[in-house]
């Protein structure tokens, strides 16, 4: 996924997301749950990745949880086992679409339509955060691959053509489906 | 050569690269780095444009972006473009402009005519000739000023513009305004901090006054060079900005640079939303005019904008020049042009004396002290002028040009909208404004310190202290011994209008003279803002940089009050007129609103759909292309008669768990649903506080803490929002979590006599009798090999069921109901449809729930909870919402059975057709029913069941007689639902 | 343009926040008469000066968030939860 110097990359990135939220007084229960069954739930603002699975959190006492795909509904029916009566799970691998951006020249294109400061000191890798651009919701999270963005799926397509659109003046390049395992700074397999 | 006042080697030009350009259709040559007035001015071309209510001849006046008068029309590959300013216009090969507000030509303009008629057509002319008859403004007032008046014409080819502009949204820490010694000074310093600094300047090229003294060039390259090296310092050139709007976020717009506008497709503008910590105003002071008779004449131009054509392009403003100044730093200009061997006729001051007056004469320049110009020779150019001495004795002097300097004024525009307060310095004769702590700090000119010198170490001041507020410590710039010396002055005196015969201009771009400054005041428009809405000064697009203060002093003379209490007007945003293209940004055409697309959309399309937007949603409307109600009526009698299938995966879905889900439902809906039983769902009906119908949809109960809450696709954000208000503001006790689930699961609604049969088939273990899955049943499924969800609900009126999927699976779960409903002869149905049968059924959607309507209007007050509390229980109770009086839902149809109904045809008695009852809120052909079929609100409706009523609709020309009937005009026993 | 500190995201623009109005008056309860449940819905107090209201961050962490700011300047100088409440404020002599 290397293109010429501050080009920028974009994938694509299949995978199961699975909101877990907390009830109340029960984030930790969750977190304890979670850690047993090797999630490592991110801290508020970050993600964190741990056995080729990623969490984010951008909502207090919520987190994201992205797998590899599994069959539909499967994650969800997995993790509601894993914390039941702690909180919420809520299947999302439907409602959300990833990309993953590569290239040095992501945070400048981003900032056509991004308000957040997404330099590297004041959003460094393992920063996540939910915001809005081109008029729909996203959230963005920094990671060794790249800058991750989740949307609505059924204003992905509109993002997408924005982001392809907005890409071309610093040279964009599509790239294959990025894995979850890539995602979590593990080499594709 | 290019001009024959091209007289020296410009900063900025290069004389290797001539460019051709054409003004008027004069055919003219400049040089690459030219602007097109210094273009003009090395050919000499004087007279560039028409003002704007005189039509008095007009020339170049500054050289910059406070120019009032140089404002001409470009023509391009984009159109004709109004109101470019010749002074920033960067010339190109090829260049067409023509000058504007004149006809036929610059040269004979008839409406000069208003000149002579001055005295007729003062300041508040127009509010008080074009009173009366008030119907003239419209058909002859407005047309004629509009004629004669105004700038240029706008006739972009709008279509032509592929990307004119974008929006950038930039953070840091320091936002320094201005490139001069002072910002530059500043930024080594914060950069050297290590802060994030974005130093942003109108110019095409850093350095500010330091381009205009040669002594000052090695300093500002080795600045450059070292603030280059900072990897967080970014420098912005050609980048204004616009205005302070607080919390740190500044606007500012960037023109690209020909190579960057190539790299972005063209792209003209750049928006740069800027959020910083500390704003550092080194913008600088502007030189302001003087007001006497003929000040306005081409070839009257400020001091330092000579300078300026003289140091940046190598041209001289005229050859015979004559000076009226009243300080020192604008002799720069008689030295300047004195070296390059163009002689002032004459230096008038009118103060006694002074050192750069000496130095002035000992270099055998005559200087008139003491005296004024009372009068400028000339019409369409300055060819002398008058000068009266202190004894009232007067003199003429020749001269090609007249360079004036009434002193500088500190540009406070960005300090005053960041809640600045004026302060005056006697020893400038201008105000200052120091935005208040901690938005940033002034520096250099911008706070009244004047010099180069002095700027950049005042500069360095502020920017360290700036970094110790941010918690740096700066190190010392050492700049300071290096730096070339500032001229030693003497104070100016303040000298604001010649008093004599004729119009001197306080605002040249509005036309506002002194003497109309003092009608507003004889007017009783004495407050300096009052004073401005009068007599339109400081109004027009250079918000009166060059004059404003003149005017200002003008007024406190006639009030006979200190210019410091009289103040100067408060200037907004823009501080420089701004394209509307840069301020759409990107959110244009394909952009301009996000398109919502069901999961699937590509399947509709691939089917022939007529798509409809509503909302952001791209909707299927009917599965044709043909126009009319007969493709609708066919997918509509498929449901009827067979079986049908609709996306309705539009609708809101939130997700609501928790211990307390119940309870929050309970207080959210006007009905209950803590007595849902798990596996079935409910109709609910939500209101607002203040009692009126918010949304309705069902609620289906998927364990004892899980419910599932459907709402209208138009209400779906706002019902979501107000659910997660009033679980954090209100019910705060209570444990429940809200999931957003619209964009997760795709929905169906299969529907007709035969669903149940097609759902059977494709629903795996399942029982679908009634006994075991009767109407209002909800339940987990297996459908086409996927795990779902399935409804028994209805929205047509038949048997139907909604079967919910994951939307990444929806083509699987739609195509296996399509095959297993082609026996039935199932058909795919569009919004039409489903309108249509809602309508024949008495289902409301959000034409009815208008925010108007209460239960009680849509029949619904049976609903409503008898106890417990919930929102809108209790202004939904008030007397006057049960008023028997009030609109409320009713069916409509046509008497004659031939007439169509339309939405919004009134209602009214025959007897008295001109008071309106109501109106029809929805209407379809039906399929069930002959003829037309409506939904209206109509007052007292439930009253007027069984009566007859006109509906009219004076648009089309129609009345038709109808009857009214029960909105529930198909099968009111529900007995279909439940078969 | 405000730009609000939300204590679950950082400062972030105004644009993605929706105002909820007055954050100092409780809904009444069911035991409350009409003409309370009325000035809890159409009373509007307009202060020059400081000002406690509700902004739900509806394109950030979509919780609701008490804000103080002052009406004129728009300064702001407290945020928190639904559940908090600024310092009161120390009265002039």
């Amino acid at each position: 996924m290397s293109g010429p110097e501050g080009a920028i990359t974009l994938a694509s990135c299949p995978a199961d997301i699975v909101e877990l939220a907390a009830f109340r007084a029960r984030a930790s229960d969750l977190a304890r749950l979670a850690a047993a069954q090797d999630f490592a739930l991110a801290a508020g603002g970050g993600t964190a990745a741990r056995a080729g699975r990623l969490s984010l959190s951008v909502r207090p006492d919520r987190w994201l949880l992205l797998t590899t795909p599994a069959a539909p509904g499967e994650s969800a029916a997995l993790r509601r086992e894993m914390c039941r009566g702690c909180g919420a799970v809520v299947d999302l691998s439907s409602a959300l679409v990833a990309f993953l951006l590569a290239g040095t020249a992501v945070p400048e294109m981003l900032a056509r339509a991004c308000r957040l400061d997404l330099e590297g000191r004041a959003f460094p890798k393992g920063c996540a955060a939910a915001t809005i651009m081109v008029q729909v919701p996203a959230i963005l999270a920094r990671l060794s691959a790249g800058m991750l963005l989740l949307t609505p799926a059924t204003t992905a397509r509109h993002l997408r053509e924005w982001l392809v659109e907005t890409s071309q003046p610093f040279g964009l390049a599509l790239a294959p489906d990025a894995t979850v395992s890539a995602l979590c700074g593990e080499s594709q397999t | 050569m290019t001009g024959p006042a091209r007289i020296a080697q410009g900063l900025l030009t290069d004389p290797a690269r001539p460019l051709a350009f054409r003004f008027d259709g004069s055919e003219m040559r400049g040089l690459a780095g030219d602007t097109l007035a210094s273009a003009l001015l090395a050919n000499g071309r004087r007279l560039v444009g028409r003002s704007f209510k005189y039509h008095r001849p007009r020339g170049i006046v500054t050289a910059g972006c406070e120019e009032p008068c140089a404002l001409v029309d470009l023509i391009g590959a984009a159109g004709r473009e109004p109101n470019q300013l010749a002074t920033t216009l960067a010339l190109h090969e090829g260049l067409v402009a023509v000058s504007q507000n004149r006809w036929p030509s610059l040269e004979l303009d008839v409406l000069a005519v208003n000149d002579l008629l001055g005295r007729f057509l003062p300041a508040g002319f127009y509010y008080k000739t074009f009173m009366a008859p008030g119907w003239a403004w419209e058909r002859l007032y407005e047309p004629l000023i509009r004629r004669a008046a105004g700038l240029g014409k706008l006739a972009a080819r709008v279509t032509e513009h592929a990307a004119p502009a974008e929006i950038v949204h930039d953070h840091a820490d320091v936002l320094v305004v201005g490139a001069g010694s002072a910002g530059l000074a500043a930024a080594a310093v914060l950069g050297t901090a290590g802060l994030r600094v974005l130093l942003a300047d109108q110019d095409v090229m850093p350095g500010g006054g330091t381009l205009l003294d040669p002594r000052w060039s090695g300093w500002r390259e080795e600045i450059c060079r070292r603030i280059a090296a900072l990897p967080t310092v970014r420098r912005l050139a050609r980048t204004t900005v616009l205005g302070a709007y607080g919390h740190g976020v500044f606007g500012t717009l960037e023109a690209l640079a020909p190579q960057e506008r190539a790299r972005f497709g063209g792209l003209r503008e750049r928006l740069r939303v800027v959020r910083a910590r500390r704003v550092l105003l080194a913008c600088g002071a502007g030189e302001r005019l003087i007001a006497f008779p003929g000040n306005d004449v081409p070839g009257v131009m400020l001091a330092g904008a000579a300078l300026g054509y003289l140091r940046r392009y190598g041209v001289a403003a005229g050859l015979k020049p004559v000076f009226f100044l009243n300080n020192d730093e604008a002799y720069e200009t008689v030295f300047a042009l004195a070296e390059a061997r163009v002689l002032a006729a004459a230096v008038i001051d009118p103060r006694p004396s002074g050192r750069a007056a000496a130095r002035a004469q000992e270099a055998g320049i005559e200087v008139i002290a003491g005296a004024v110009v009372c009068r400028v020779r000339g019409r369409r150019g300055v060819r002398g002028v008058r000068v009266m001495g202190a004894n009232g004795s007067t003199r003429r002097l020749d001269a090609d040009c007249l360079l004036m300097s009434g002193g500088h004024s500190p540009a406070t525009s960005l300090a005053c909208q960041l809640g600045a307060r004026l302060e005056w310095h006697e020893r400038i004769a201008a105000f200052t404004a120091e935005p208040p702590s901690p938005a940033g700090r002034a520096a250099g000119a911008a706070r009244g310190v004047y010099g180069l010198a002095a700027a950049a170490l005042d500069g360095e001041t502020a920017a360290r202290a700036l970094a110790a507020e941010l918690g740096r410590t700066a190190p010392l710039l050492a700049a300071g011994p290096g730096l070339p010396s500032d001229p030693d002055a003497t104070p100016l005196v303040p000298f604001w209008e010649v008093r004599a015969p004729g119009k001197a201009f306080v605002d040249l771009q509005n036309d506002v003279t002194a003497d109309d400054v003092r009608l507003a005041c004889r007017e009783g428009y004495e407050h300096v803002e009052h004073m401005k809405r009068f007599t339109t000064c400081a109004m027009a697009t250079d918000q009166g940089r060059i004059g404003g203060l003149v005017a200002a002093a003008v007024l406190a003379h006639a009030r006979g009050a200190p210019l410091a209490e009289v103040g100067q007007v408060k200037p907004r945003p823009f501080l420089e007129p701004v394209p509307f293209a840069a301020l759409a940004g990107g959110e244009v055409r394909g952009h301009y609103k996000p398109k919502r697309r069901v999961p699937l959309h590509d399947w509709h399309e691939r089917a022939g759909a007529t798509f409809v937007n509503t909302g952001l949603w791209l909707r299927p409307l009917v599965y044709s292309r043909a126009a009319g109600w007969e493709p609708v009526l066919e997918e509509a009698r498929a449901v009827r008669r067979a079986a049908g299938i609709t996306d309705v995966s539009t609708l809101g879905k939130i997700d609501v768990q928790g211990p307390d889900a119940a309870r929050f439902l309970d207080f959210v809906y006007a009905n209950t649903f803590s007595t849902l039983a798990v596996g079935r769902a409910r109709y609910g009906i939500m209101l607002r506080e203040d009692g009126m119908l918010f949304d309705d949809g069902t609620t289906s109960r998927l364990g004892a803490t899980h419910f599932l809450v459907t709402t209208t696709t138009a209400n779906s954000a706002a019902v979501l929002e107000h659910l997660e208000f009033h679980l954090q503001a209100v019910c705060r006790e209570l444990d429940v979590v809200l999931t957003d689930v619209g964009d997760q699961w795709a929905q169906f609604a299969v529907a007709g006599p035969r669903a149940r049969e097609v759902i059977a088939s494709v629903v795996e273990g399942l029982d679908l009798t009634n006994a075991a899955f009767p109407f209002m049943a909800a339940a987990e499924a297996r459908i086409a090999g996927i795990s779902g969800r399935l409804f028994r609900i209805s929205f047509s009126g038949e048997l139907a069921y909604e079967l919910a999927v994951p939307a990444r699976t929806a083509p699987v779960a739609w195509q296996a109901v399509l095959a297993a409903g082609s026996r039935y002869g199932i058909r795919p149905y569009g919004l039409d449809a489903l309108n249509t049968l809602r309508i024949e059924k008495g289902h409301v959607t959000t034409a009815e729930l208008n925010g108007n309507t209460t239960a009680d209007d849509l029949g619904f007050q049976r609903m409503l909870k008898k106890s417990g509390d919930f929102i809108g229980r209790a202004l939904g109770a008030r007397p006057g919402l049960a008023a028997t009086d009030r609109l409320q839902l009713v069916g409509v149809r046509p008497v004659d059975r031939a007439r169509r109904l339309r939405n919004g045809m009134h209602l009214v008695a025959p007897e008295s057709p001109r008071t309106s009852l109501g109106y029809v809120t929805s209407s379809t052909p039906s399929v069930e029913l002959e003829g037309w079929v409506g939904l209206a609100l109509l007052a007292g409706g439930r009253q007027r069941i069984g009566t007859r009523l006109l509906g009219t609709s004076p648009i089309h020309g129609e009345r038709t007689e109808l009857e009214v009937v029960s909105p529930h005009m198909l099968d009111a026993e529900n007995t279909r639902v439940r078969s | 343009m405000l730009r609000i500190p939300c204590p679950w995201c950082g400062t972030r623009d105004e644009a993605e926040f929706r105002y909820h109005g007055d954050a100092t008056r409780p809904r009444p309860t069911a035991a409350d008469t009409l003409a309370d449940f009325s000035r809890y819905t159409y009373g509007r107090d307009n202060p020059l000066g400081w000002h406690l209201e509700w902004w739900l961050h509806v394109g950030g962490c979509r919780r609701l968030l008490k804000v103080e700011r002052h009406t004129l300047s728009h300064e702001i100088r407290w945020v928190g939860t639904p559940e908090a409440s600024p310092a009161p404020e120390v009265q002039a002599p």
